[in-house]
């Protein structure tokens, strides 16, 4: 095939070489799926692939989680600009990172990196993000709800040529290997995002053998430019004003004091700038955001807003200017512990979704459960056996300006299944007792919020350890327009018939034989004032128990 | 039911028939059907409009028409198999019976709870996933069964009857029961069953034990309660076939299409019609897995692309890819299926230029009401098929054989106006970057298909069919480095050419949870012998004679904890031995490698669920190799527009095509309801089973 010269490529072009990057990063997705191990990358599909301009800007995502959406753009953005000099990144080296402060996510999540070069000039990069399932830390899974430093959390690996001229690091992967409590498991998986790495890469030289290298930086270029483009006229479509608001979390679950979120967000023609510098002092508790993470809860609810149809990437995020306080809960001083960042980052997400109600008031809806409700068991037999099960779950979605809000389903910041009762049942010495939607938890509207859900947990085994990381126990999600809030959350060990509270950001609680451990997640906001909410609507709420 | 009763007509059960049989598939626009006719050992392909109202009159029709125009009699008809949306229309419009759902006390929500992922990440209003049985439908009883089978609480009698007492104030016509861990054991399903039966011998109940008796208890119930929402609406349907069987002598033995490629007797259709809801891809995936074997070409992927879907299936070493789960309008359903990856890019993609400048093909689709500009149905946005229209590609004047004629002028300007302006482009230069937009599109579904398999696309020959596979089989096949492109005959009705020579298939299957290793062997032999000794009974129910049975076990396996299973092929084991657990277990990594790239010989492999796939082989017609028309085979030249420049091509006849024709490209086929574009770099000619065969000759 002919290569093409500079200035060449018609939109026909972009628009075929857009939907191979695309083509490319789903091909990197699949080979993660295909040959990791873990569960919670094969099961929760708790990973993202991308791939980057010649200097690093997103061009195309797999995304299948929010909270991943670009963070990876600017983990790769953060180690250039600071760790790694590109100029001396040669064609068959990877570099791979944990590290919150330098772009990175929780200790959890492994970045990992390569640059692509055709005629010798390099013409993108591309990378990979997954979930693994321990980093070593005081906890198993690396999620403790305790942890004040991020030292305690697992460990920390700084911008590094994983594999170097070609050459893996033996001594590197012998050094992670040593320090995770799963390192088969956690190896296996590391080294399928190295491979989804190769296959990226192969994808964007067969591209490239068609355009050629200058043909493929042009069209990144120009595919930046075309989605900044569509961001800015549906930003320009938004009414220019200044738009406030707060929601807070209940705790950092050490010093027991409420945790603020605040931004201000400004609309001025074509641009957004939203400042955050309102929000609270960072936590001793692990909830603490750095920008790439907190920046994911602003993009994505922009976005949202924004109802546009526009790719998402880089150029996306052009016209939107975050503003920070360094030491706050949004842009954390290290060594700040961060494992359960997706608390702020939910919190960020109501708060975004309050400021634009303002502006496009037909389009937002209240406040979901905004949290993700971790609870973690290991049960322990007599002859010390342990099995863990990690359950995320969820509650209701805020009602809509026209609309009620669903019961019981996965939104915002995260996207997660919950595990089937028979097959937690069959895999360990536990059981579900009931598991249901909450009546009367959803704020109360002329749109009525979602309903959240109970799920109850009985321990077959002599003993078991319980860990929760959980918010909404305090301050229930909002209700907009006149709605009521929704519910807030309760957890609950039953023990021979008598309740007893435990607090939502627990370690190491001690459980025994036919112990129940019952969780109430919150309902989400209502919307409009019930005054107006239909009698037939009413009916309907009364006739399936909702209310 | 008709089944029976003709059988027992029939006296020498499905071996002994009349020379007639037929296939039909009934699609959203038109019936199709194909004779084989048992005494020249012709096929004809025949088209009718469905009769969306009550589908068996649109049905009867193309029959007596088939009859007229091909010369049989009704009565010589003896065999008709059945392709039906019924089931998939009735749930995809709601026009579900009114059910009620029993539940262990305490999991009544689990149907409304499903499995609450999104996959529209940036919506902001989500429509909830469909609860076919409203919260005030939905029953608990005081029961509890444990993982292991054990009994944790006694189905207690005085719950059931104060469920009965509200099912009949709420006035359901049906009944679904699905109970915790009733995998692991049935019996409190099975009381409640014949308490049900007992009170109310009229109301229908699916037992989730009978209808999908896997792990997994949303799984599970989301498909007993599609049974129970469906059962009045296809036995009402099936009750209105047998009546119209029987005129003028029309008697067939009638069997219909499941989703897991296989067909089933009325009786069995009539209380599991779950088993009919994806049947939709089962005739193209049947046709492409014959086309293998006749066209010697044991690896095909099946594209079949009408005006809004393009469907890609893969035949692999001569099988069609199954998988244990489907799902429709968001529900899962977990029974055996055709495997499918279906995007939304049809003849009827709408093209659009946005506010960036960013040309885009789909997804909407103008579908085929308004449907493409060229039809002149009011569509005002161009679609793909105003694409090939404007490049020459379409006749205007021979559309679907000439029933239609497509508007030219319309087109073009459409073309100039909403997209050729808006880039720059002229009409051509448009029309043809969108082909080029569309092409890169499709290619990417299939490589990622095989990708996902572990597969490379250059060991397979792409298989085309569908109204509007032909136009674009060549580029795309070029896009991913396939080098050879079968073109079958009658592409417009080949899933009814599939349904043709479909054979009887029953599914059953038991969750077991068992460690694959020898202590596991006795509860294996039990499971597997009480599914053979069913499925048997099935076969010999439905009138398939001892020599013509064939039972294969398959096990959904794992490493002991991951969270989803490979469907791994047993044979026709009966009682296992130690042998035959390693040959298993063998099977189960090697799939695994070849999967995932990886394989664990030392750790705990898993079965989850036993297989019985019940084969009654019904007999194939021997078909004669198709006659070329006595007519010229080239019947034209057109201009056509490729690669930036007009080019005076050939347009050959389908039918007229004869084995010493040479076809090189750029050059056009047509018959009646497709036309079929050979690139510049490909030569065609016909193969076997009267297919066009396209070969790549440049690099």
């Amino acid at each position: 095939m002919s290569t093409k010269p500079v200035g060449a490529l018609g939109p026909i072009e972009i628009e075929v070489i857009r939907n191979a990057l695309t083509a490319a990063a789903a091909e990197m997705d699949v080979t993660i799926w295909r040959t990791s191990r873990s569960t919670i990358v094969r099961e929760l599909l708790d990973y993202s692939t991308a791939v980057f301009d010649a200097e690093g800007n997103n061009v195309a995502q797999s995304a299948r989680i929010p909270q991943h959406l670009n963070s990876m753009g600017a983990a790769l953005r953060t180690l250039l600009d600071r760790f790694i000099d590109a100029e001396g990144w040669g064609e068959d080296e990877v570099v791979a990172t944990n590290d919150p402060y330098c772009g990175g996510q929780h200790l959890n999540d492994v970045l990992v990196f390569k640059p692509v070069f055709v005629e010798g000039v390099r013409v993108a990069y591309v990378g990979a993000l997954c979930h693994h399932i321990d980093m070593g830390g005081m906890a198993p899974g690396s999620y403790a709800a305790t942890a004040t430093e991020v030292f305690q959390e697992g460990l920390r690996i700084p911008p590094l040529k994983l594999i170097e001229k070609g050459v893996l690091n033996q001594s590197i992967w012998a050094m992670i290997g040593q320090n995770v409590r799963k390192p088969a498991l956690m190896l296996g998986d590391l080294q399928s995002q190295l491979a989804s790495l190769d296959v990226g890469a192969a994808s964007i030289r067969r591209l490239a053998a068609r355009y050629g290298s200058a043909g493929i930086l042009e069209a990144c270029s120009r595919i930046l430019d075309m989605s900044e483009a569509a961001m800015r006229a549906a930003i320009s479509a938004m009414p220019d004003g200044r738009y406030e608001f707060e929601d807070c979390l209940d705790d950092d679950g050490i010093s027991g004091e409420v945790v603020r979120l605040h931004a201000v967000m400004t609309i001025a023609g074509d641009e957004i700038s939203v400042d955050l510098t309102g929000s609270a002092d960072q936590q001793r508790g692990p909830i603490n955001c750095t920008p790439a993470m907190s920046n994911c809860a602003v993009y994505y609810s922009i976005i949202a807003a924004t109802d546009g149809a526009m790719p998402a990437n880089a150029g996306c995020y052009r016209p939107i200017r975050i503003i920070h306080r360094e030491g706050s809960v949004t842009h954390c001083q290290a060594p700040a512990s961060v494992a359960h960042r997706v608390a702020v980052s939910h919190r960020l997400a109501n708060v975004m979704f309050g400021c634009l109600h303002q502006a496009v008031p037909d389009r937002m809806p209240a406040a979901y459960y905004g949290g993700s409700y971790v609870a973690t068991f290991q049960t322990i037999t007599a002859d010390n056996k342990r099995e863990v099960l990690v359950e995320i779950e969820i509650g209701g979605t805020g009602a809509a300006p026209a609309k009620d809000g669903v019961n019981a389903w996965s939104f915002g910041m995260h996207n997660n299944s919950n595990i089937p009762v028979e097959m937690i049942e069959s895999s360990m010495p536990l059981s579900i007792t009931r598991y249901g939607l909450l009546p009367g938890s959803g704020g109360d509207g002329q749109y009525r919020g979602g309903l959240g859900l109970f799920r109850e947990w009985r321990v077959e085994s002599p003993t078991a350890v319980f860990t929760a990381n959980m918010d909404r126990f305090r301050i229930p999600p909002y209700g907009l327009a006149g709605g009521a809030p929704g519910s807030l959350g309760r957890l609950l060990r039953i023990r021979d018939g008598v309740e007893t509270t435990i607090a939502p950001k627990s370690d190491g609680v001690m459980l025994r034989k036919g112990d129940v451990v019952r969780l109430e997640t919150s309902g989400g906001g209502g919307f409009g004032e019930g005054a107006s909410r239909t009698a037939e609507a009413r009916a309907r709420d009364a006739t399936l128990g909702y209310a | 039911m008709a089944g029976d009763r003709d059988l027992a007509a029939t006296g020498d059960g499905i071996g002994a028939l009349k020379p007639i049989r037929i296939a039909v598939d009934i699609g959203g626009t038109f019936t199709d059907l194909q004779v084989f006719d048992g005494r020249s050992g012709a096929v004809h392909a025949w088209k009718t409009p469905t009769t969306p109202d009550d589908p068996s009159i649109g049905l009867m029709k193309g029959v007596a028409e088939a009859a007229e125009r091909f010369g049989f009699t009704l009565a010589e008809v003896g065999l008709l198999l059945h392709g039906t949306t019924i089931a998939t229309n009735a749930v995809l419009e709601r026009k579900l019976a009114h059910a009620a759902l029993i539940t262990t006390a305490g999991f009544e929500d689990v149907l409304e709870i499903n499995r609450h992922v999104r996959r529209d990440i940036y919506g902001l209003a989500p429509d909830p996933n469909p609860v076919l049985i409203p919260r005030d439908a939905r029953f608990g009883v005081v029961e509890r069964m444990r993982a292991d089978g054990s009994v944790e609480t006694a189905l207690d009698a005085a719950s059931v009857a104060d469920v009965l007492a509200r099912i009949d104030a709420i006035g359901a016509e049906s009944v679904a029961v699905t109970l915790i861990n009733s995998f692991a054991n049935a019996a409190h399903e099975r009381e409640i069953g014949a308490m049900i039966a007992a009170a109310r011998p009229d109301l229908p109940v699916s037992l989730s034990c009978e209808i999908s008796p896997e792990i997994r208890e949303y799984e599970r119930s989301s498909t007993t309660v599609l049974n129970a929402v469906l059962v009045p609406v296809v036995k009402a349907y099936l009750d209105r076939l047998e009546r119209r069987l029987g005129d003028g002598g029309f008697a067939p033995l009638v069997f219909l299409v499941q989703s897991n490629g296989g067909v089933c007797s009325l009786r069995l259709a009539a209380e599991q019609p779950a088993r009919l809801l994806l049947s939709g891809p089962s005739g193209g995936a049947l046709a492409a897995g014959r086309l293998a074997h006749l066209l010697s070409r044991p690896n095909l992927v099946a594209v079949d692309m009408g005006g809004t879907s393009f469907d890609v299936s893969v035949v692999q070493g001569g099988r069609v890819s199954v998988i244990t789960q489907g799902e429709i309008d968001r529900l899962p359903v977990r029974l055996p299926m055709v495997e499918m990856r279906t995007i939304g890019a049809g003849g009827g993609s709408i093209a659009a230029v946005d506010g960036g400048g960013r040309l885009s093909v789909g997804p909407r689709s103008a579908g085929a009401k308004p449907g493409p500009v060229a039809y002149g149905r009011g569509g005002t946005e161009p679609t793909v098929t105003d694409a090939n229209l404007v490049l020459g590609r379409l006749d205007p004047d021979f559309f679907l054989g000439g029933m239609m004629t497509l508007d030219m002028p319309a087109t073009r300007t459409a073309m100039e106006v909403r997209v050729g302006n808006a880039l720059g482009l002229s009409a051509e230069a448009a029309a043809e970057g969108i082909l080029t937009v569309t092409n890169a599109g499709l290619g990417a579904a299939i490589r990622l298909s095989l990708f996902e398999k572990g597969l490379d696309p250059r060991d397979f020959c792409l298989l085309s069919f569908g109204g509007a596979g032909g136009l674009h089989a060549t580029d795309v096949a070029a896009e991913i480095g396939m080098r050879e492109v079968a073109f079958p005959r009658d592409p417009g009705t080949l899933s009814a050419y599939g349904i043709l020579f479909s054979d009887l298939v029953q599914d059953f299957s038991r969750s077991v949870m068992l460690r694959a290793e020898a202590a596991a062997l006795p509860k294996l032999t039990e499971a597997i012998a009480g599914m053979r000794t069913l499925a048997d009974a099935r076969l010999a129910a439905d009138g398939v004679a001892p020599d013509a049975r064939r039972i294969e076990i398959a096990v959904d396996m794992r490493y002991h904890g991951q969270a989803f299973e490979l469907l791994i092929p047993w044979g026709e084991v009966a009682v296992p031995d130690a042998a035959a657990l390693a040959t298993l277990e063998e099977a189960f990594h090697a799939t695994h490698k070849q999967r995932f790239s990886y394989s664990n010989p030392g750790d705990v492999v898993e079965i989850v669920t036993l297989r019985a796939i019940a084969v009654g082989t019904l007999p194939k017609p021997e078909v004669g190799e198709p006659v070329p028309a006595a007519r010229p085979s080239v019947k034209g030249h057109r201009r056509v527009f490729a690669n930036g420049a007009w080019t005076e091509v050939e347009v050959w006849d389908r039918e007229a095509i004869g084995p010493d024709d040479a076809i090189t490209g750029p050059a056009l086929i047509e018959e009646a309801f497709a036309t079929h574009w050979i690139a510049a770099g490909w030569r065609a000619a016909l193969g076997p089973a009267g297919a066009i065969i396209a070969g790549r000759i440049t690099p």
